[in-house]
Order: C-alpha cells, then sequence, then structure tokens
C-alpha cells in the first residue's frame, strides 16, 4: 500500500460530510435486492414447513435433519464432494490452461487480438444454449465427439459421456472450464501487462530466463490476479448449480453423481422439475445458510491469509 | 529461453490454435446446425449444410416478437449497467480512497452477495416487486440486475482502485476539487480498463439472465430474450434446426455487440489495468 | 459548483428516465386492471399452464369459449414445463399469479389445495361429465373438488408397422411372446426397444408400462392401495428384475440417452418399439410423417393386456383471483361437449371426458383400451408423496440399478422403506 501518512491526512482533512452520501445509492439497492431477501429466507431454516405454509419455530430442527436423516445426510456430503472436485478442476485446468495461455499472448504473437476475442466468445452465450450445445456434443450416438473418436479410429474410447457416471461429472466442470476460460485469461492478462517492464529487463539482464524467470519474477508479481480469480473460482464452484441444472436436471443424473450443493438445494426447495415435485423450504433454507457460512467462512480465512501475506485484492 | 528458440514459438501458436479451436466449434457448431433439417443433424452431424436456406428463420421470426424481445432486453441491459457503473464507482471510491473505520466492514457486507444463491429469496422478492407495483414491469428486471451486479463489480473496482497511485488525486485535491470532481475528472478516465470490465460482465450477466425474467414476467409482450427463447424448447422439442436457429437468434445479438465493441472491450479489460 | 452541476445532470437525466419508465409502466398495468373493465361488462382472465407446445391450440379454444362469451378476454401464459413448478409456486406464496392454472395431478396439485392457494369448484355445472377416476385426479381427502380434468394419458409401447411386416414379427399376446419378440429382433440387429436411462422420469414411465405386465396389474396394485401387500413382495421385486433384464433391447450407450434421442431413434427407424405416452404420436408424426405407427397393450405372463392411465393435468381456479365467476364460466365451458371434440381433434390427445372420438384412428384405439385395459400408473396416481417422492427414488434408484451400483432387491427396500415414511396404508 502507497499510503504516506501526511497525505492520508490531508486527504481526511478535504473529505466533507458529502463523502459519506457517496456508498448510499449502492447500499440502498443491495440492501433491499439482495441482503433482504435473502436474510428472509435464511430465517426460514428455523421454522417447520408443511408443504407451501410455514409453521411454528423449531430452532435448529432443520439442520439437525438435514446432517442426520437419510437420504439428505449422504446427499449433502456426496454433492459436497463434487463441489470440491468441481473447484479443484477449474483451478488446475481451467485457470492453469488461462495463465498459460494469457503469458504466450503476453510474449506477444501474432493475432493475440483474435485470440482473445475467441477464447472470450463462450462466455457471451446463455448457460441455456450453453448446456444445450455441449448435451449435442457429447450425445452417444449423435454427437460429433463420438462421431470424431470414431473417424480417428479411437472407437474404443466412445462413451455415454453424461450418462456414465464416471463421466458425467467431469464432462460438467470441463464445459464449465470452456465457458470460463476467457475471463481468466484476460484477468490473468492484465496481471502479466501490469508488471512493470524494468523489473523483467532487470531480472533479463541478471540471467534469468525461461522456467526461472516465471518462477522468480513473473508468479510472484502474478499473486493478486491469482487470488482474484482463486477467490472468484472458489464462490462460483461451491454454488455450481446452472450449467449442471441445463445439462442434468435438478436430480444430478445418472444416479446423483452431477450432484452439487446449489442443485441439491434447488431440489429442496422448488422441488425437482419433473411434475411430481414436492419442496422442503426449511431444509432448503437450511441448506442454504449452511452452504453460505461455508464460503463465507472460507473465504475470509483466505482472504486475511492473503492480507497477512501482504496481497491486495 | 534461448535453447528453446526454435520450437517455443511455433508450439505457442499450437496451444492457441487448439485452444481456440474449441472454443469457437461449439459457436460454430450452432450456427451451421441452423441451416440444416433435423435429420441431418442426427444422421451427419458433421457434415456442412446441404443449402443455406433462411426459411427456418423467416419462419421463426413471424412466430415471435423478436424485435420487441431484442428492445426489451436491450434496454434492461443498458440501463442496469448504467446503474452498476454508477453506483458501484461511488461506492468503491468511498471504500478503496478512503480509511474510515467501518471500510471494511462496509466492503465485507458488499461481497456477502456473491456467497448465496439469490435464487433462495424469490418469494420475499416477489412480495417486494408486487408491492412496488413491478411485476410484469421491466424495471423489476433492472433492479435485480444491479442488485446481483453489486458485489462482483465492487471487488473489481475496488481493487483497481486501491492499486492506484494517489499522486495525481493530490493534485487535484490541492488545486481544490471536490470529491465528485476527483473522482469523475481524476479517477475515472483512469479507471476505464476496469469500468470496461464491469461493464462487460454485467451486460453479459444482464442478458443472458433468465431466472427473474421468468417469474417477475409473465405478460408476453415485456419478456426478455433468454425467456422468449427458452418457450421455443417447448415448441420445437421435435425440430432441432428451428431449435438452432432460435438460439443463434438468441446468441447472435451479444456476439454481434462483442465484435463491435471488442476493440474497447478488450482494451478495457487487459491495457494495462495495473500501472 | 460548476464541477457538482455536471454531476447533477446525468444523475437527474436518470432519475427521469426512471420516473417516466416507472409511470408509464403504472399506465399499461392499469389499462388491464378490472375496475376499469367491470364498466364495460368485459373481463380480463390469465392461464398458467406448462404447455408451451400449446399456444396456437389454446388461441383456438378461447376462440370457441369466445363465440358464447365475447366479453371475457383470455390470455394463456405458459411457462416451460421444468419452470413451471417454481414459477406458479412463487406467484401463489405471494398472493398472486394467473387465475386459472393447469393443476399438476393428484398429490403435487393437491399440496397447492392444501396450502389455499386454489378455489373449491365442488358442483361446478358439468363435472358429472367425467368419471369418479378423472375427477380425483384433483379431489382431496374430504371430497373438495379442485380442478377440471382435460386429458388422459396413457402408456404403452408404440411399435413401427413396417418393421413388425418386414421381419414378419406379430404384436404379442403374452409376455413371453414379447421378450421372444425381442430376441428375433436383436437377432437380425434391429435394436427392439427405443429406450434409454439417463433422464429418470423415463424409467418410473417404463416400469407403468411392464411391472403391471409382471404383477398382474390391478390386483397387485389394490392389494397394495389396501396395505395387504407392498414393495417386498417377489412379484414386485420381479418387475423390478425385469426392468434390468430389458436393457439388452436397448440401444447402445442406452445410459446416455435422454427423451430426444430416443425418439429421434424410433421416428428415423433406427428401432422397432418406443415405449412412451399417447401424447407423443403427434411429435413422432411430425418428425417422420410417413412411419406406420402402430401400439399394443402390454401383455402380462397370463396374456392379460394392459395401458397404463392417469390424469394428466386439470384446471383450477386461483383462490385469490379477482374474477373468480369469468374463471367459473371457463372452466365449465371445459366440460362441454364442444370442448372435449375440439381438444381431441386439434390436440390428438385422450379427453378425460368418456365417449369424445376422433378421426385418428389410433388416437381412438388407444383411447378405448384406456376405458377398457386401463391399469393406473400408481407412482403418479398414488405415490408422488414424501420427501423426495417415493416416485422420484424410484426414478433415482432404477437408475442405479442400470449403472450397476445398486440391485433390484435394493431398489425395492429402497422404495418400500421410503414409501412407509408417508403412505399410510404401510403404515398399519
Amino acid at each position: 500500500m502507497r499510503e504516506p501518512t501526511a497525505s492520508t491526512l490531508k486527504r481526511k482533512s478535504w473529505a466533507r460530510w458529502t463523502i459519506h452520501l457517496f456508498p448510499i445509492p449502492a447500499l440502498i439497492l443491495y440492501g433491499m435486492f439482495v441482503l433482504y431477501p435473502i436474510l428472509a429466507a435464511l430465517s426460514y431454516s428455523f421454522f417447520e414447513w408443511k408443504g407451501m405454509a410455514r409453521g411454528d419455530f423449531i430452532g435448529f430442527r432443520n439442520f439437525v435433519t438435514l446432517f442426520t436423516t437419510e437420504p439428505y445426510g449422504s446427499m449433502f456430503w456426496n454433492a459436497f464432494k463434487h463441489n470440491v472436485l468441481y473447484f479443484v478442476l477449474q483451478m488446475v485446468v481451467m485457470n492453469g490452461l488461462a495463465f498459460f495461455l494469457a503469458f504466450i499472448i503476453y510474449q506477444k504473437i501474432k493475432g493475440a487480438e483474435f485470440f482473445k476475442a475467441a477464447f472470450f466468445l463462450p462466455r457471451l452465450l446463455s448457460v441455456i444454449v450453453v448446456g444445450f450445445l455441449w448435451k449435442l456434443i457429447l450425445n452417444p450416438n449423435f454427437g460429433t465427439l463420438n462421431v470424431i473418436l470414431e473417424k480417428l479410429g479411437l472407437e474404443t474410447l466412445q462413451k455415454a459421456w453424461l450418462g456414465d457416471p464416471g463421466t458425467a461429472l467431469i464432462a460438467i466442470i470441463l464445459v464449465n472450464c470452456w465457458f470460463g476460460l476467457g475471463f481468466g485469461v484476460l484477468i490473468f492478462l492484465a496481471g502479466f501487462q501490469g508488471i512493470p517492464s524494468e523489473l523483467i529487463e532487470a531480472a533479463k539482464l541478471d540471467g534469468a530466463k525461461g522456467f526461472t524467470l516465471l518462477r522468480t519474477i513473473y508468479l510472484p508479481l502474478m499473486v493478486p490476479s491469482i487470488m482474484i480469480m482463486g477467490i472468484l473460482t472458489f464462490i462460483q464452484s461451491f454454488e455450481a448449480f446452472e450449467l449442471v441444472y441445463a445439462m442434468q436436471g435438478s436430480m444430478g443424473e445418472p444416479y446423483y453423481s452431477t450432484d452439487t450443493l446449489a442443485v441439491f438445494f434447488y431440489r429442496l426447495a422448488f422441488g425437482s422439475s419433473t411434475a411430481s415435485g414436492t419442496t422442503a423450504i426449511g431444509l432448503g433454507s437450511a441448506l442454504a445458510t449452511v452452504l453460505f457460512l461455508f464460503i463465507l467462512v472460507c473465504t475470509t480465512v483466505f482472504l486475511r491469509f492473503a492480507n497477512k501475506k501482504d496481497v491486495q485484492m | 529461453m534461448k535453447h528453446g528458440a526454435i520450437w517455443v514459438r511455433p508450439f505457442y501458436y499450437l496451444v492457441v490454435f487448439a485452444v481456440a479451436t474449441i472454443s469457437l466449434y461449439p459457436i460454430l457448431l450452432m450456427i451451421l446446425s441452423s441451416f440444416k433439417k433435423s435429420v441431418d443433424i442426427y444422421k451427419n452431424p458433421l457434415g456442412l449444410p446441404t443449402s443455406f436456406s433462411l426459411d427456418t428463420y423467416r419462419t421463426l421470426l413471424s412466430k415471435i416478437p423478436f424485435t420487441t424481445y431484442f428492445m426489451n432486453s436491450i434496454f434492461v441491459s443498458v440501463i442496469s449497467v448504467i446503474l452498476i457503473v454508477v453506483v458501484c464507482s461511488l461506492a468503491s471510491f468511498y471504500i478503496a480512497r478512503f480509511n474510515f473505520s467501518w471500510n471494511h466492514a462496509l466492503f465485507f457486507i458488499f461481497l456477502l452477495g456473491m456467497m448465496i444463491p439469490i435464487k433462495l429469496g424469490i418469494v420475499p422478492l416477489f412480495i417486494l416487486m408486487r408491492d412496488l407495483g413491478l411485476i410484469n414491469s421491466l424495471w423489476s428486471l433492472i433492479l435485480m440486475n444491479t442488485a446481483t451486479g453489486i458485489p462482483l463489480s465492487m471487488l473489481i473496482l475496488t481493487g483497481f482502485f486501491k492499486t492506484m497511485p494517489y499522486e495525481l488525486e493530490e493534485a487535484a485535491r490541492i488545486d481544490g476539487a471536490g470529491n465528485l470532481r476527483v473522482l469523475w475528472h481524476v479517477v475515472l478516465p483512469l479507471m476505464r480498463p476496469a469500468l470496461g470490465t464491469v461493464v462487460i460482465i454485467n451486460f453479459i450477466a444482464a442478458w443472458n439472465d433468465f431466472f427473474f425474467p421468468l417469474i417477475f414476467i409473465t405478460e408476453k409482450m415485456k419478456r426478455t430474450i433468454p425467456v422468449g427463447m427458452m418457450s421455443l424448447f417447448g415448441e420445437h422439442s421435435a425440430d432441432w434446426g428451428s431449435l438452432f436457429a432460435g438460439l443463434t437468434l438468441a446468441s447472435l445479438p451479444m456476439i454481434l455487440l462483442f465484435f463491435i465493441a471488442s476493440k474497447q472491450f478488450m482494451e478495457g479489460l487487459t491495457a494495462g489495468a495495473i500501472k | 459548483m460548476k464541477q457538482k452541476s455536471k454531476w447533477l445532470l446525468p444523475f437527474l437525466l436518470l432519475f427521469v428516465v426512471a420516473l417516466v419508465g416507472c409511470t408509464s409502466e403504472e399506465k399499461t398495468t392499469v389499462s388491464t386492471t378490472p375496475d376499469k373493465e367491470e364498466k364495460t361488462g368485459e373481463v380480463s382472465l390469465t392461464i398458467g399452464s406448462w404447455r408451451t407446445e400449446d399456444v396456437a391450440k389454446y388461441e383456438k379454444v378461447i376462440a370457441l369459449f369466445n363465440e358464447q362469451h365475447p366479453d371475457i378476454h383470455i390470455s394463456f401464459n405458459p411457462t416451460k414445463n421444468t419452470e413451471y413448478n417454481t414459477v406458479l409456486n412463487t406467484a401463489l406464496q405471494a398472493g398472486e399469479g394467473p387465475d386459472i392454472f393447469h393443476l399438476r395431478p393428484y398429490a403435487a396439485g393437491l399440496k397447492l389445495a392444501e396450502a389455499g392457494y386454489v378455489e373449491k369448484i365442488n358442483g361446478l355445472n358439468g363435472l358429472n361429465a367425467f368419471p369418479e377416476a378423472a375427477l380425483t385426479a384433483s379431489r382431496d381427502e374430504q371430497g373438495n373438488q379442485y380442478g377440471v380434468p382435460i386429458n388422459l394419458s396413457s402408456t404403452q409401447f408404440f411399435y413401427n408397422k413396417k418393421i413388425f411386416k418386414d421381419n414378419n414379427l406379430e404384436v404379442p399376446t403374452t409376455w413371453d411372446d414379447f421378450i421372444a419378440l425381442n430376441d428375433q429382433l436383436l437377432e437380425k440387429g434391429i435394436t427392439p426397444i427405443a429406450m434409454g436411462t439417463k433422464e429418470g422420469w423415463l424409467l418410473s414411465l417404463l416400469h407403468g408400462i411392464v411391472g403391471p405386465a409382471i404383477y398382474e396389474g390391478n390386483d397387485f396394485y389394490q392389494a397394495v392401495l389396501a396395505g395387504e401387500k407392498d414393495f417386498t413382495d417377489a412379484r414386485f421385486i420381479e418387475s423390478i428384475q425385469v426392468m434390468k433384464d430389458l436393457k439388452k433391447y436397448y440401444p447402445a450407450n442406452s445410459e446416455g440417452l435422454g427423451m430426444d434421442d430416443i425418439r429421434t431413434l424410433f421416428a428415423l427407424e433406427d428401432a422397432a418399439m418406443f415405449p412412451l405416452g399417447s401424447w407423443e404420436i403427434p411429435v413422432v408424426l411430425e418428425m417422420n410423417p410417413d412411419l406406420d405407427l402402430g401400439y399394443f397393450p402390454i401383455p402380462s405372463k397370463e396374456g392379460n393386456k394392459s395401458v397404463t392411465t392417469w390424469v394428466d393435468g386439470s384446471f383450477a381456479i386461483n383462490a385469490n383471483s379477482k374474477n373468480k365467476e369469468a374463471a367459473k364460466l371457463f372452466l365449465e365451458f371445459l366440460t362441454t361437449k364442444e370442448f372435449g371434440e375440439l381438444f381431441v381433434k386439434e390436440f390428438s390427445m385422450i379427453s378425460a371426458m368418456p365417449g369424445i372420438t376422433s378421426d385418428d384412428a389410433l388416437l381412438n384405439d388407444i383411447s378405448n383400451a384406456t376405458a377398457n385395459e386401463a391399469t393406473p400408473y400408481m407412482w403418479v396416481t398414488n405415490f408422488t408423496g414424501g420427501d423426495p417422492t417415493t416416485k422420484s427414488l424410484l426414478e433415482s434408484e432404477l437408475q442405479g440399478m442400470y449403472l450397476g451400483q445398486v440391485t433390484p432387491e435394493e431398489v425395492a427396500a429402497k422404495v418400500q422403506e421410503n414409501a412407509k415414511t408417508w403412505f399410510t396404508p404401510f403404515q398399519k
């Protein structure tokens, strides 16, 4: 932080009371349309629900049910594991690849603008469109992926990608990586371009090159962008919903192999998407509360850790 | 990098080409398939369409009020983005450039919104919108897009605000400029890259949102593009040619807009953000 | 000061834009409020539904209704099937929602009634046009009627007549015939059954078709309702085992195939049989108008035949509607023969009203079968309670069975365990 104390004092003296009006519009909008409804709904978790009618205050009983009654307990941990895999794979595959691609573009290759745009293009599509397209590509009998494998003589690798519990979740996560890659590239590229060129020149003069240069100069200076992407990926992984819902439905098919906490939440709070759905609003709210607290605690710890290491967000 | 100089560059190109192909292929598939007959999509998924007839598009456009949906989407997205930029610039300027004791807490409160699925609060929200008389009004969508866009925008803007040097700002203040003037004339122009990021991320989110329009809008003529297109899934479940034409129509405005504004966006997103 | 005015301008502009936006919205909503319309005797109604595919057809229904009631304006605003529950429930919980809505059959719809969101229509003119069985789909335990039933759905095996003829195959008359038929098709290199296990609802649907053939349909059903037999019964377990055994007759990669895929396989004549609902007839024929389509009721070991039926939807009135009288007029219209005939003709579905015939021979045959050879689709008619519902639990567990993760015995045990938590006959 570049904050000479003298100028801080001066700024304070400049700051008139009107400055306190600055955050008000954002606070009002955010408070009314995000905080209030969420807090109201979180309170549902402490009530008994009969279908859609609210019953008595029952303290933490919904939370107890969620973790101790089958099938909820095993569904929770099953979904939780999937969220963890979601996070790990996205960090490694999506952010790793995005970092590498950003590094390549940073080397001033020809057509950099085109590539940046190409990587970002999927991010423009609606999740409905993304889900539909990939469902078609991964379709075992009409899908282009299996057709390509066949043309390459790799029939043995052909699979019902989204119907096989061994590949369905990974397929969904990779589609998510495809979707989010371009955003990562842009964030990392901004990071690379923010590195003062003098530092690089100096290191090069010292004889650093290739991997050493990457490790000693680029990586440490890229920590802020890696942090941003890390936190965003974490939150997004633990709230993963739309793609699973669009491609595998509200049951996390096949046989809960693509279930995530947010899909589980949706199923509880709104009923499964088939005609026979029933709702368990109390349990759904309890799950959302747990999910929220988990993300909150992890992010806080992460930010503390980041602050200690003197990294600014 | 001397020893690798011969193969490194070709390797780089190989990687970016491969990834770009994977990135673009599904989009290409969507556009090509919209010209195909359903049967060809199943029987010959890799093939090119046999003829380029625009008939599917014509029948689609005659069935759905696409222009209305398009104007609704534009109206909602543009106003939402303007609102987000205005309120978040003000708030993040306050949080990042001043040291009031509650700023950390305030920033944290803004971030909370990212950590909970907002779908949870849909019933209280519906009641709120009803009481405000905004059911079936595009303003319900604008308010939701703005409010839900605030956390991520605050994160990005505050982060970038903090990395900006204070010297310029101080110079302006010594000249007697007030807070708004500092923000408007000194800080914001330097923030173009971060603002660009905020604009595009929120524009995409607002354009593609389908949950809130689904809940708050029942009148056909007030629908936005994603919801309008979603009804196609029910109507054309057996006619994938039309379905693809619909998906292409839903995505094309965003893609075209992106190409038109691409230079700004890309500069906004990358041009030496951290100086 | 100067800089301030510069800032104020865009703000003011925005504010004005916002105000203009709000007021213009208000104007448009005012014009549709009932107060104004009542002066001219005109009323506007909205209908909520999950049938997005039927917009044009309902316009014809509304036009017919308007011949008698020109002053009631109705707009049909369907929501995509998978989001319908969310959209409707949210609106109802806030005391809003369409005046008339498509009620899900049996327990799912009655849950809305239980919460007080649905108007009772006991004694509505014309309700006696329907048989008891159709009315129970939207009647609670106290005998209150909430909906006017619209259509029956029936599930059975469709088959490609041309493939059968080319291979000298006959429609099976016993279960063993049916299995032999499948084997013959398999030998000839033809996929016997277009079926996929990726979407759970297809699995309970198929069990609804083949199950009754194994446990001899209605007797077992009645025994279950009376609490005399349950899902640990050997015959029931066998019906699950049979589902598993049928897998070898499914197309390759069946674990990755969903509704669209199997319909396509059958419509493009790549598979000989298609176990699905009556509502698929127009869709399949739209895809391949030349398809020579037939159906057969599934034969049991003893040669009993059954098609599986249930009421697929009823129309009900929102308890918070401001135009209940007009809505009742529309519901009464739905009980008339004129509507029934138009419905069968336009929608190619089976009317819940008996004695309505169609020009379509196939549909007529099925319609007759639902009257004579019907067994209820018990997963929908009786087992949509519980949390998760017994039906959706069955779907997941069957999926698990196809993936080799659970045995048929375990499926039956889990279904029993779930049903026991709420299904009163099992709690005796």
